[in-house]
């Protein structure tokens, strides 16, 4: 189950009485006077018509038609603010649901608070930072909190809709509401009662209330605008008419009106921007505001890291590399020995390679007891240092044998030799400079030649030395993600640059850029260079998206005019990005730049159509507005029924079309990977062509069936 | 029908011709570059500038900009209607008219300085050789105005700095080295063909009957050649170009046509020239076409008004009007009345759209404003905020662009309704109104908002009300979308072109055909009822 999908099966159903009972309540002309001026013009024009049936003789020489007409005419008016108002409630109602989903994980639970050396139970609201609580598997952790003894595999299947649990140790952060599947972890509380992770997501999901992104304020001004001249233009016609002798009703001129103002568009505005939240939720990221995932159908820029994002970030072995003298099977050898401490995935890699050759030499007593050197940022490597024994306490003790096929090895006489010496001596594994300058007496121009060669392949090229001799290099090979390429070429396809950052050398970082399709590589990075880059593209006009992980992102996801924070992050990146995905999936970038494409789309395609349609309604309506006149027989293209019929037929096209567009708003307009210029001359002749062509054709097929019941 | 088509394609060819190098020396002005004799034009203007006082390479922010432009034609505004009003007392009134009514005098005085030229007035009766040759003064700096300020503007899309350029300096270098002796040429060319060229205000000479006659004639030549080249519009004669001094025979016809349509098709080579050919040709394509289509139209009516002037044939009658109105000159050459109703309704569409090519300037300025509406109704299509010359389209852009585009069917539908309610129309025209009558008053106030300056009314109009209505007309016409598209202009200025190409770019075909397709859409929704009820009808 997943929380934040709302049309999952079992997910929350959004609320649709009190959507009902929403719509009906913005039917107040002071909200659409606020939130939706078109839909206030098409109001005033519902109490005028309404008005005029009520009491035509107060409408002189303005009401030539039946009284029935002026009331469903009226009704017509009326429904169609309705229906905007309506579909607004709708994608609210939506929104809320995923609030209320958060909500029942908020619940208070008993804590095992640690109180010296016993176990307290404590409503969970009474916790505070700092305090150290037991769960046990099948217990929900209080409150966000660090794992600061034990390991465990925790449920956030309700968080993140990822069903496997997730295996964390002491240190790994567990976030309140989640469950332990298995074991039992003392956490140490983080956060502050109410300001804990999901208090967070809640105040984020209800607080996207969305102030409007410059595009959308754009298209209301525009919106207004276009009913400004309306009103001017119908305004003005009524009284020239009436100085010309020609016969207007006010009602047909007020539908006239309606019909050529934006309410399409106008009605649907409000739900496309909720709905595009709700997308990117669907897509299982938490948007802090709807101008982020608007911002992110702008995106012209994307800087990604490339560990977690483009490569799967395990490296894995490909080769083993000999230098002069050695052979690949010594290289394994070596290699197996420097990792045997190392728990990284790459540590793992070496060791299974290396058993599977069968090349494995038995570990000698110094090896048995050595410490493990772990690889830190500043020394850039890792392996073994041989225990030193205190003179005289350690002889030459039982050596273990080696199997047959070894006992040649240089390695394992090195190492006997090195058991015989006991003087100090190291087994490493690392960058190859560092390597480098630990061990002086290596043919250094062979060294590097042999590890460029590596990086050209696109591997990271890490040597092997074993006591001061450095026997060869390991070709990590870091694997690319699945479908990376289909994705990034559909990103670029659609006018994005992307930009991979990576820590790796130049070399390397080029070949994993070209084979993912990554337009440009910032290789040998650091994390503070990502920012300068942010800068960068932004003071050149860019819109630039990013993601990350780590504090030294945070910098950058703030910056960014688009930040996705992985869950799986700090929470310093957490709440410096704008966005949050719950899968931790760097690709998912890629999702949100989708959806808010999309959103954009959605917004231009309605746009589009309702301004298109117009051509058609002048052909339907103004005929009708001036009939007889020998003028409007030359417009009378569509030969409808009568003047009334014509009306009635493109008022309730014009209001039907409304809820007709609701799926295409909460859903949005279709992406494609292409060229802009594609995307344009496509959605142009659908929703701009088809926008002149459709209204004829319905309005003509209403305007045949009214004809039908009225006769 | 060879021969029609054949003129056709000469004009165009040379009015492109022309444009193509004022177009060139457009761009220099607008960058700044040194131009052909560069030594010997500032050697001109530096005694000019320092008599002015003027720092020309002071660049002003588009505030700046604006007050000066709007200070300079308040000037030259006041200089005319004292002029008009006193023309009675003033030297040169060798029919010895009298000083005009202070609402003509208003209405003459903005006409000019507006560059519409609407005249309610007969020159050759109403105007003292004074006053004629004062107005020349307005006839010079009002479509200097457009020009420099379409100029600015296009300075304005690839800077950052915020600063826009100098007015008076651009001005002053329009007016020296454009309009001046391009002016002069055509006055002398003019001359040759016969359009008088003196100071003597009458010529009298023997009628075919015997007797002697009177003709007022002066310094037509002259008046004529900014008229036509500065897209003025205003006759020195009250009939205008059909007046066979203003415009003698089929060559002076078409001479006229070529140079009143090569400033206003210069500037989207110049804009193509500072932003790149694509865009230029985009912008001179919907122009093209527009025009062409809307000539198409016109002659479908029937090429032959009635009542032609035979010195033209319908053909030539209808390309002078058509090129004239739809470049904002307003210049006619045989009665509107005699046009056919698609005639007549196709001036109207050139005059609702102001931009296909539209005044100097002005109409360049325009298009702009339908490029950025059309790119944000439909631009979002995308999935990309609409972006112009690569710059985001900011709301107040956007806000700015929609109040240009409200302005104009405000300034032509709220007056015309006024005067049919308050019974002005009625007044000068009679009742019952007719279609035809209110097309009339429809079409004044079009004209007017257009800054276009033809008319049906003409003296007919020379009451206060209609005097004082079309004047302010015309100064809100002018002005505030002029300032709205500085403002506009002053936003671009301080972000800068950006080399990527647009969402939407603005150089292929397919934008083309949008700009096109919505530039006629929007003004067909906010006209069309308006011209069915009127021109229609006949």
């Amino acid at each position: 189950m997943n929380l934040l999908r709302t049309h999952a099966k079992n997910g929350p159903r959004p609320d649709y009485r009190r959507a009902l009972l929403d719509s009906l309540v913005k039917l107040n002309p002071l909200y659409l006077g606020k939130d939706s001026p078109v839909m206030l013009v098409v109001e005033a024009g519902f109490a005028l018509v309404l008005a005029m049936g009520l009491a035509p003789g107060a409408f002189a020489g303005l009401v030539n038609q039946a009284r029935w007409f002026y009331f469903v005419i009226a009704g017509i008016l009326l429904l169609t603010v309705w229906f905007s108002t309506l579909s607004e409630a709708v994608s609210e109602a939506q929104g809320r649901a995923r609030v209320d989903a958060l909500r029942t994980l908020e619940k208070d639970v008993p804590a095992r608070k640690i109180v010296g050396h016993s176990e307290v139970i404590v409503p969970s609201r009474h916790l505070d930072p700092g305090d150290v609580v037991r769960v046990n598997a099948g217990e929900f952790i209080p409150r966000d909190g660090v794992i600061k003894e034990g390991k465990a595999y925790i449920d956030e299947s309700m968080m993140t809709g990822e069903s496997i649990p997730s295996y964390k140790e002491s240190g790994g952060h567990v976030i309140g509401g989640t469950k332990v599947a298995t074991d039992s972890i003392l956490v140490t509380i983080v956060a502050e009662a109410g300001k804990s992770y999901l208090d967070q997501m809640i105040s984020l999901v209800e607080n996207a209330k969305r102030p409007k992104s410059a595009s959308e304020v754009s298209l209301t001004i525009l919106l207004v605008g276009l009913t400004a001249i309306f009103l001017v233009v119908c305004s003005a016609f009524l009284f020239l008419a009436d100085h010309l002798g020609l016969l207007i009703d006010l009602a047909i001129l007020i539908s006239l009106l309606v019909a050529l103002m934006p309410t399409t568009i106008g009605g649907l505005l409000p739900a496309i921007g909720v709905a595009g939240i709700a997308r990117v939720g669907e897509a299982n990221v938490v948007a802090k505001s709807g101008k982020a995932v608007e911002a992110a159908g702008d995106v012209d820029i994307l800087i990604l890291d490339k560990t977690g994002t483009i490569t799967e970030g395990q490296r894995t072995v490909k080769e083993f590399v000999p230098l002069k003298g050695y052979t690949k099977e010594e290289v394994g050898q070596a290699a197996y020995l420097a990792s045997i401490y190392d728990q990284t995935p790459e540590g793992r890699s070496i060791i299974e390679v290396s058993k599977e050759n069968g090349w494995v030499l038995p570990l000698t007593p110094r090896l048995l007891a050595g410490k493990s050197i772990d690889f830190s940022a500043e020394n850039r490597v890792s392996g073994v240092e041989l225990f030193v024994p205190r003179p005289g306490t350690l002889g030459i003790q039982e050596l273990p044998t080696a199997p047959p096929e070894a006992a040649e090895s240089r390695i394992w006489r090195l190492l006997l030799d090195l058991e015989v010496s006991a003087r100090p001596a190291k087994v490493l594994k690392g960058a190859v400079d560092a390597i480098l300058d630990l061990s002086p007496e290596v043919n250094e121009a062979e060294l590097l030649w042999q590890a460029q060669e590596i990086s050209k392949t696109g591997g990271t090229p890490i040597a092997v030395a074993v006591d001061r001799l450095v026997v060869g290099l390991i070709n990590l090979r870091d694997n690319l993600k699945p479908h990376i390429r289909e994705k990034l070429d559909a990103v670029r396809a659609t006018g994005i640059k992307t930009v991979m950052v990576t820590g790796d050398a130049e070399l390397t970082a080029r070949v994993i850029a070209q084979e993912a399709g990554i337009d440009e590589v910032m290789a040998g990075a650091k994390p503070a260079d990502k920012l300068v880059r942010v800068e960068l593209e932004q003071k050149r006009g860019h819109v630039v998206g990013v993601e990350g992980d780590g504090t030294n992102d945070a910098p950058a996801l703030a910056k960014a005019d688009v930040g996705i924070a992985m869950n799986s992050g700090t929470s310093a990146a957490r709440e410096a990005a704008n966005m949050v995905d719950l899968d931790s999936d760097p690709a998912k970038i890629l999702k949100v730049v989708e959806v808010g494409k999309q959103l954009l789309m959605t917004r231009g395609a309605i746009t589009t159509f309702s301004v298109t349609n117009d051509i058609a309604k002048y052909f339907t309506l103004f005929p009708a507005v001036i009939p007889g006149n020998p003028a409007a027989r030359l417009l009378d293209v569509m030969q409808l029924h009568s003047p009334v019929t014509a009306v009635l037929a493109t008022m309730i096209f014009n209001a039907a079309i409304i809820p007709a567009l609701i799926p295409l708003s909460l859903k949005g307009v279709k992406f494609r990977a292409e060229p802009m210029e594609r995307t344009f001359v496509r959605n142009m002749a659908i929703y701009g062509l088809g926008g002149a062509v459709l209204p004829f054709l319905a309005i003509k097929a209403i305007d045949l069936l009214l004809a039908l019941v009225i006769g | 029908m060879i021969e029609e088509a054949s003129q056709f394609v000469l004009v165009i060819v040379w009015a492109l011709i022309l444009a193509y190098f004022l177009g060139g020396y457009l761009t220099r002005l607008i960058t700044g570059r040194p131009r052909m004799f560069e030594t010997f034009l500032s050697r001109i203007e530096r005694p000019v500038f320092r008599i002015m006082g003027i720092d020309p390479t002071r660049s002003m922010t588009w505030k700046e900009y604006l007050f000066a432009l709007l200070s300079m034609n308040a000037l030259v505004g006041v200089f005319s209607f004292v002029v008009l009003l006193a023309q009675g007392v003033l030297p040169l009134n060798p029919t010895g008219v009298p000083g005009t009514s202070p609402d003509l005098a208003f209405h003459t005085a903005t006409s000019f300085a507006t560059n519409t030229d609407l005249q309610h007035y007969a020159g050759e009766a109403s105007l003292s050789l004074f006053s004629q040759l004062s107005l020349m003064v307005p006839m010079f700096i009002a479509p200097g105005t457009a020009i420099a300020a379409g100029i600015a503007f296009i300075r304005a899309l690839p800077t950052s700095t915020g600063k826009i350029g100098n007015f008076y300096a651009d001005l002053t270098r329009v007016v020296l080295t454009i309009l001046l002796p391009v002016s002069i040429v055509v006055a002398i060319l003019l001359n040759s063909q016969g359009v008088p060229q003196t100071l003597n205000g009458l010529l009298t000479t023997g009628s075919f009957e015997g007797a002697s006659q009177t003709i007022p004639i002066g310094p037509v030549a002259s008046w004529e050649s900014i008229k036509m080249f500065g897209q003025n519009g205003g006759g020195f004669f009250g009939a205008n170009s059909a007046h066979p001094f203003e415009n003698p025979n089929g060559f002076t016809n078409l001479l006229e046509v070529i140079f009143l349509l090569a400033v206003p098709l210069a500037f989207p080579i110049a804009y193509g020239k500072v932003l790149g050919r694509g865009r230029g040709l985009a912008f001179l394509a919907v122009i093209l076409v527009s025009f062409f289509l809307l000539f198409g139209f016109a002659l479908l009516g029937g090429g032959a008004p009635i009542g032609q002037e035979t010195r033209f044939q319908g053909f030539g009658s209808l390309l002078f009007q058509q090129s004239s109105i739809g470049a904002n000159t307003g210049a006619t050459n045989a009665l509107l009345e005699s046009l056919s109703h698609r005639a007549t309704t196709s001036l109207f569409v050139l005059m609702f759209i102001q931009a296909v090519p539209g005044g100097a300037g002005a109409g360049f300025m325009t298009l702009v404003i339908y490029a950025i509406l059309t790119l944000f109704l439909v631009g979002l299509i995308v999935g990309k905020t609409p972006e112009f010359i690569g710059i985001k389209i900011s709301p107040r852009q956007v806000r700015l662009a929609v109040i240009t585009f409200l302005v104009h069917p405000v300034l032509i539908l709220i007056p015309t309704a006024i005067a049919f309610v308050y019974g002005h129309v009625q007044g000068i025209l009679g009742t019952p109104t007719t279609p035809f009558g209110y097309t009339q008053a429809l079409y004044e106030f079009t004209s007017a908002a257009a800054n276009n300056g033809s008319d049906f009314l003409g003296t007919l109009a020379n009451t206060p009300f209609w005097n004082i209505a079309t004047g302010l007309v015309m100064v809100l016409g002018r002005y505030v979308p002029i300032g709205l598209m500085l403002a506009i202009a002053g936003e671009f200025s301080t972000q800068g072109a950006r080399g990527t190409p647009e969402p939407i770019r603005t150089d292929g075909l397919p934008f083309t055909v949008t700009l096109f397709g919505l530039t006629f859409l929007l003004s067909a929704l906010a006209f069309l009822p308006f011209l069915v009820i009127g021109p229609f009808v006949r």
